[in-house]
């Protein structure tokens, strides 16, 4: 069974790999934006779903990563794989240096704080000449789409790798303990404050790595889209969707709004967003621990998951 | 006399400001049932924080002759000072096995995690019985020997349990109290702090009795219960 499984992942990662040889260009950059928001989601699933933590700074972690990597390649004329090291580097070590004031406040407090922080870094890049202000910089134009796909797969596998080793390591396994509570944690003798700061870092490597992907492939940023909070509400959302917590649920539930999204942006343009909203208040009733919990739920008990469902969170 | 276990001497702790304990002193020994005994509010549990480094403090802290003040929280836990906090603080969702996992979370000796397993379920078999079972489920006795077992799976030097009776049947309570003692006869060292004076007077060698964040009384057991101070505050004898 586990070498079946693994058998069908590697197929499946073929498969994807394949994709842009065979497909339309359409449906090549549809997959680009969807593997790069399912690594967003996979490295909130970090912070968010393994650890408890509920950021609103991951947006600004991929927006660190956008300008890092599009300040080295406009301004410094560097090559883009030293502008992507160096859009890691910036939001690894801007996650070190807030999460530990941060990451003691608990709850809504460190939602809150989280957020003021993606508020206040666009106003902050807006006023910096060399980051262009807030007009934006451009970035030297590369026509490739396959490349930037095959990237950015490469970088979801990566997170979802890093995802599957946290579920069965000593470290993930304390990142759970914090989550469940983080007072217990601390009297196994867990440095709490070095686990979380750990996991926030990993958080902030993928979403800037994924951001400098992004800059070079639309070889356009301002502050207002690379540090746009609604990205971070789609993390939020999509690991919701698909199961926090767990290691394929937010890759599957990015890929399933992704594609929602899409469809409807193009069939009913006008009012997609409300059937988008729909699509959410739908899931949040009749599969509030997301769409994997939902596949074993209802093998197991039918459609008498749902009710099961509603009634235990009093719907 | 062997060198103590805990030696505590001098220490003052509190919260920010505010000042808590002042010039605390204790001593336990290798092998020993220590109790402290006091009221709401007399600075039992901060004294607990303070040894286990979650506050800061001044004095003298030394555990098996380590000075404490320059240990870490977490630190202080592998040298085996190993608690079982107030209100128990189980993993809720987690099973009980799961749990007792997260007590040896520290240890690396897979052959010693498995004989601490065995050894805690010998103590506790109803731990055995119900090991799948979620821990936020259990009674409220049953969580208590969940945190206590927890706690033995860290494998302790000191056990210090913080309120062991709180919201348990009287029942319940001398069960968990046959527990203890039949902990130290493993070799464990135990520090109870108590509200229940007569619960823990009836497992303890020796006990100390705090108020307003001050040992004001200490020596063996047969001493304090027989203190005419001691028996009107907290025995209830006329």
């Amino acid at each position: 069974m586990k070498n079946l499984q693994r058998a069908g992942l590697a197929l499946l990662a073929v498969g994807l790999a394949a994709v842009p040889f065979v497909a339309s260009d359409t449906l090549v950059q549809f997959g680009i934006n969807a593997l790069l928001v399912a690594t967003l989601t996979q490295g909130w699933n970090i912070i968010g779903g393994f650890t408890g933590y509920p950021s609103f700074g991951n947006s600004v972690f991929y927006g660190l990563g956008t300008y890092g990597t599009a300040i080295a390649m406009a301004q410094l004329h560097l090559p883009f794989g030293v502008g992507l090291v160096a859009g890691g580097v910036l939001g690894v070590a801007f996650a070190l240096l807030f999460g530990i004031p941060i990451l003691r406040l608990r709850g809504p407090y460190f939602a809150i704080a989280t957020l003021g922080l993606a508020a206040v870094m666009s106003a902050i890049v807006a006023t910096i000449g060399f980051a262009g202000k807030n007009i934006g910089l451009i970035l030297p134009l590369f026509r490739g789409d396959t490349l930037f796909y095959e990237l950015s797969l490469v970088l979801l596998v990566a997170a979802t790798g890093t995802v599957a080793w946290l579920a069965r390591s000593r470290f993930g396994a304390g990142l759970v303990a914090i989550r469940e509570d983080e007072d217990a944690a601390q009297v196994m003798g867990i440095n709490t404050t070095m686990y979380k700061v750990g996991a926030l870092a990993l958080a902030a490597f993928f979403s800037s790595l994924a951001g400098g992907i992004h800059a070079y492939w639309i070889t356009f940023i301002d502050p207002g889209s690379a540090f746009d909070p609604t990205l971070n509400v789609r993390m939020v959302i999509m690991t919701l969707f698909g199961g926090p917590g767990t290691i394929f649920g937010p890759v599957l539930g990015s890929f399933v709004l992704s594609a929602v999204s899409e469809v409807l942006a193009s069939k009913v343009s006008t009012v997609a967003s409300l059937f988008y909203g729909f699509v959410i208040v739908l899931a949040v009733v009749f599969m509030p621990k997301g769409l994997l919990d939902l596949f074993q739920g209802f093998r197991h008990s039918g459609f008498r998951y749902f009710a099961q469902n509603m009634r235990r969170f009093r719907l | 006399m062997s060198a103590p276990l805990l030696e505590i001497a001098g220490l003052s702790a509190g919260y920010g400001e505010v000042p808590v304990l002042s010039g605390v002193g204790l001593v336990i020994q290798p092998g020993e049932i220590v109790t402290l005994v006091g009221s709401n509010g007399a600075g039992k549990t901060t004294l607990l924080r303070a040894v286990s480094r979650v506050i800061a403090g001044r004095g003298t802290l030394r555990f098996d002759g380590h000075d404490l003040l320059t240990h870490t929280p977490e630190q202080v836990f592998g040298l085996g000072l190993v608690q079982v906090p107030e209100g128990r603080q189980l993993f809720d969702k987690m099973s009980v096995e799961d749990n007792l996992k997260m007590g040896a979370y520290r240890r690396k000796d897979e052959a010693g995690i498995a004989r601490s397993f065995e050894r805690v379920y010998e103590l506790f078999p109803r731990m055995k019985e119900r090991r799948t079972q979620i821990a936020g489920s259990l009674s409220g006795g049953e969580q208590q020997m969940c945190a206590i077992a927890r706690a033995l799976m860290a494998a302790p030097k000191l056990l210090a349990v913080d309120e062991m009776s709180l919201g348990l049947a009287p029942v319940v309570v001398d069960q968990l109290l046959a527990v203890l003692a039949e902990i130290r006869k493993q070799g464990v060292t135990v520090l109870l702090v108590e509200q229940d004076v007569f619960a823990a007077f009836t497992v303890a060698d020796r006990g100390y009795v705090m108020e307003t964040g001050r040992i004001v009384r200490e020596g063996a057991i047969s001493v304090l219960s027989n203190d005419p101070e001691v028996q009107k505050a907290y025995l209830g004898v006329q």
